[in-house]
């Protein structure tokens, strides 16, 4: 075996290495902590941007700009009130039929099914959230929303609404208040806020039941077990204890789902009908945020691009809220958990 | 009791039923948008598609549009990359558990779902309205700044599967880099970075297809051009952009074109999503 | 524990009474954020000697072999206090560069911890850092080091192939090979053989036998048996303390101390 002399490296050089690398290292670090600015540089740009952007229009209306239905390029007035309404109204549509459906799904994939049919199925909804958002915003202009137009909004006008098309209004309508208002349309199209808030709802479902999924495989066995053990039916143990445990992730969950549905935009401008007009009807056509926004933007001048600026930082502002109640929330079970 | 036990037992097979349903529900949307996807798209496919820009309207073909998407999109991945992985190893191996890291680390998930719209609308405002008035007040949308809005939306993504990928390095491969003397920032680069290369190619690869569905930050960025734009000062094209335009004109034949396009964007977007999967899945293999 | 003391003034004379020690442990206290892990240890490592550290999980043997090459330094909230002179110069104090020490003091771990590179890269990555050498240079220094290791046979052919397509007990011993690529003079082996079938473990065990004609090496093991058969010396901790530390013939056959007798019997641990 060769020997293998003792080191004779000079004190020296060792130290002037050691120098070097140090002075390396405090490069290096500052290029990497420079890079991780840059997140934090373009959401704070992005706020700052459209803020600065919509100045005049909250110099011009003030409040005003929130509460005024007004958008009138002809006369220069511009009010928020539409699309803001829109905007909720239709995520707050997507939600309502989005978070049972994810919550059957994740029950089903983490407690129900085989479990040879877990990941597949798992994945291909999955699939569904890597969809580019356009296609959905397609298929709903082009498939779904003459579909609904064809096939579900005449059920929905003559037996719910207020404005039947054979004139003779229905006991719902007639008896229950609002009803009669939200369904009932003139309007021929299936374009609305509530094909909208059905699209969004299919987009986010992905989201939410894969948050919840995973947040349901956080639980641990033996919690499960001790449920199941005592007689309880997968049911129960779902509902009693497996929904209890992750319960603010899974709001969490939730609220990321809304996030995305509030700043969607192509998905929801092909199926909304873009009327800057306020109706009751979700069966009629409206108009959210960001379908404005991109319909709008490129034609627009002087005040009416500042007011666009505007509504996207309140959009901003609205989805950072949204989005950061949902992130503290998802991290709250992975405190619980010891992560 | 036993009516109870009845009750609890009926009412479990409601539940479970409906679970059962739901995931149903979403399987079938599922597949019939795929399905109408792959209809209609495959029903308009014609060569013309690769060989014409979309000039000649109705029969005109989406080339500009595939070269422009291309392009723009090298742009946005050849930006966010770089300074993803830095931003990400930084999260990762330099300021874990320090009070500017936890916060950086947090906002980066919540750019995450950003709205894509409002930064199309900042990158308009620091690319495309300085440029214009550097050109003396012809607007000058690019490629470029198409390219850029896309990197705001790739970067969240690599920074965080860089920093996910770098965690689950074992520490005992710093330790023994270390012990050799190695200088930390070496060790980062040369090992670590190497180490957990496949998961950072995957995050890479999912951000890709991120953005190639991406349309409405173009809208105000990139714009549109009816002739090829290889040059990303120009005015450029995009497939999600001539999507579009044409879904929402009037003729029959544009809607072709669309579908057509809508076809190639998500077999390009499946694909991805695919390979990243496959590389992960066979990283998981090696490593077990 | 008020003897403890005596035990360990005793082990210089037993151990290394006439030549200077390699290493030398003068009350060094080690603290996890703010939880007491070492408790003023002593203790004389002598040169080119295989140095055994036994004890029960938790004992803090493991945490002194880190404090050698002062390892635990990448990690936040540690720290180490008191000294230890490694050739009569304190590697715990300021002026002591880390490059300095790691080229003097190797480590090898517990898990084989390959980098993903190849076998000839895994070698010559270390060497790269400290020295400049010539391409014909570097393939000697890495087969010496490969030779010295004891892997040099089964690799030549696969130099260019990646290393962690070697099995277990070879990826050690390609740890040990990058180890001593270095030329340090203290090997550290942290349960070099834990994650290793009894075949690869005899075989590192022969290497540490032949590799102390050249090394100081300090081990760490959890298994007496090993610590019997590899060393000279054997140091046995218990709760952050060094209980004993003599010959290793003494300790498993005339241990000093009653815990060190029960330990070693088998009564607890």
């Amino acid at each position: 075996m060769p020997a293998i002399e003792a080191s004779i490296m000079s004190t020296d050089i060792l130290e002037q290495r050691s120098r070097r690398d140090a002075r390396n290292e405090r490069l290096f670090r500052w290029l990497l902590k420079g890079c991780a600015l840059i997140v934090l540089a373009s959401l704070l740009g992005a706020a700052g941007a459209t803020l600065w952007g919509g100045r005049d229009a909250f110099g011009t209306f003030g409040w005003h700009f929130l509460v005024s239905s007004e958008w009138d390029p002809g006369n220069d007035v511009y009010g928020a009130l539409v699309p803001v309404y829109g905007t909720i109204a239709t995520s707050f549509i997507a939600l309502l039929i989005a978070v049972p459906i994810s919550f059957g799904i994740a029950v089903y994939l983490s407690e129900v099914a085989p479990a040879w049919m877990r990941t597949p199925v798992a994945s291909a909804i999955e699939l569904l959230a890597g969809i580019p958002s356009i296609i959905y915003g397609m298929w709903g202009l082009f498939i779904f929303a003459p579909f609904f137009a064809d096939h579900v909004k005449p059920w929905l006008t003559s037996n719910l609404g207020n404005k039947p098309d054979d004139g003779k209004l229905s006991w719902v309508a007639g008896h229950v208040p609002f009803v009669g208002k939200l369904f009932g349309s003139d309007y021929p199209f299936g374009a609305s806020i509530l094909v909208a808030g059905i699209v969004l709802a299919i987009m986010i479902i992905p989201f939410i039941s894969s948050v919840m999924r995973e947040v349901f495989q956080t639980v641990p066995t033996r919690l499960k077990e001790s449920a199941y053990a005592l007689g309880s039916s997968t049911w129960e143990v779902s509902w009693d204890i497996v929904l209890p445990y992750t319960r603010s992730a899974v709001i969490g969950g939730i609220f990321l789902g809304l996030g995305r549905a509030l700043g969607e935009t192509m998905a929801v401008t092909f199926v909304l009908g873009n009327a800057m007009h306020l109706s009751a009807s979700l069966l009629d056509p409206g108009a959210s945020i960001a379908s404005t926004i991109a319909n709008q933007f490129s034609e627009a001048a002087g005040l009416q691009k500042s007011a666009l600026m505007a509504l996207a930082f309140l959009l901003f502002v609205v989805t950072f809220v949204v989005l950061l109640i949902a992130r503290l929330m998802l991290r709250r079970l992975a405190s619980k958990e010891g992560r | 009791m036993s009516a109870l036990y009845l009750r609890r037992r009926i009412t479990n097979a409601a539940a479970m039923t409906l679970s059962m349903l739901a995931t149903l529900v979403g399987l079938a949307f599922l597949a019939w948008i795929l399905w109408e996807t792959l209809r209609q798209g495959i029903g308009a496919l014609d060569l013309k598609l690769f060989t014409k820009v979309t000039a000649y309207g109705e029969d005109g073909g989406l080339l500009n549009s595939m070269v422009g998407s291309l392009i723009i999109n090298f742009i946005g991945i050849a930006i966010a990359t770089p300074i993803g992985v830095l931003a990400g190893t930084w999260l990762a191996e330099y300021a874990d558990r320090t009070r500017l890291g936890e916060s950086i680390r947090f906002l980066n998930d919540i750019l995450l779902s950003a709205p894509s719209i409002v930064m199309g609308l900042f990158v308009y405002t620091i690319i495309v309205l300085p440029s214009t008035a550097l050109t003396h007040g012809s607007t000058t949308f690019s490629g470029f700044a198409g390219g850029v809005a896309l990197a705001l939306i790739a970067l969240p993504v690599i920074v965080r599967t860089t920093d996910e990928m770098l965690r689950l390095v074992p520490s005992t491969l710093r330790e023994a880099a270390l012990s050799l003397g190695v200088p930390q920032w070496k060790l980062t680069l040369q090992i670590l970075i190497r180490a957990a290369r496949s998961g950072i190619i995957t995050g890479v690869l999912l951000a890709l297809a991120r953005i190639s569905g991406e349309t409405a930050p173009l809208l105000f960025t990139a714009f549109g051009n009816n002739y090829m734009a290889l040059n990303p000062i120009d005015k450029m094209s995009s497939l999600p952009q001539i999507i579009y335009q044409y879904a929402n004109d009037p003729g029959e034949a544009m809607h072709a074109l669309a579908w057509a396009g809508a076809f190639v964007v998500t077999m390009f977007v499946l694909l991805l999503s695919l390979a990243s999967r496959l590389i992960l899945f066979r990283t998981k293999v090696s490593h077990d | 524990m008020t003897d403890s003391a005596l035990a360990m003034s005793s082990a210089p004379e037993t151990a290394a009474a006439t030549v200077a020690p390699k290493l030398a442990v003068r009350d060094l206290h080690f603290y996890y954020d703010g939880f007491q892990a070492l408790k003023g240890i002593n203790m004389d490592i002598p040169e080119k000697q295989v140095t055994a550290i036994i004890g029960p999980s938790g004992c803090g043997k493991s945490t002194l072999l880190r404090v050698f090459n002062r390892i635990y330094a990448i990690y936040p909230k540690l720290e180490a206090k008191g000294r230890i002179l490694l050739d009569d110069e304190d590697i715990l104090g300021p002026g002591y560069s880390l490059n300095r020490l790691r080229s003097k003091v190797g480590m090898v771990f517990q898990k084989p911890v390959p980098f993903p590179m190849t076998i000839f890269e895994n070698v010559a990555y270390g060497i790269r850092h400290h020295e400049k050498l010539s391409k014909a240079d570097m393939e000697k220094r890495v087969e010496q080091a490969l030779r010295s290791a004891a892997l040099w046979d089964e690799v030549k052919d696969k130099l260019k192939q990646n290393a962690l397509g070697l099995s277990g007990g070879q990826q050690q011993r390609l740890c040990i090979a990058r180890a001593i690529a270095l030329k340090p003079e203290v090997l550290l082996l942290d349960e070099p053989t834990s994650a290793l079938d009894p075949i690869a473990t005899g075989r590192i065990e022969q290497l540490v036998e032949e590799l102390k004609s050249q090394f100081t090496i300090v081990i760490v093991t959890h298994n007496m048996q090993q610590a019997a058969r590899v060393s000279d010396l054997t140091a046995f901790m218990y709760l952050g303390e060094l209980i004993e530390f003599d010959r290793t013939e003494r300790i498993f056959t005339k241990p000093g101390k009653k815990q060190t007798e029960d330990y070693i019997t088998g009564r607890f641990g």
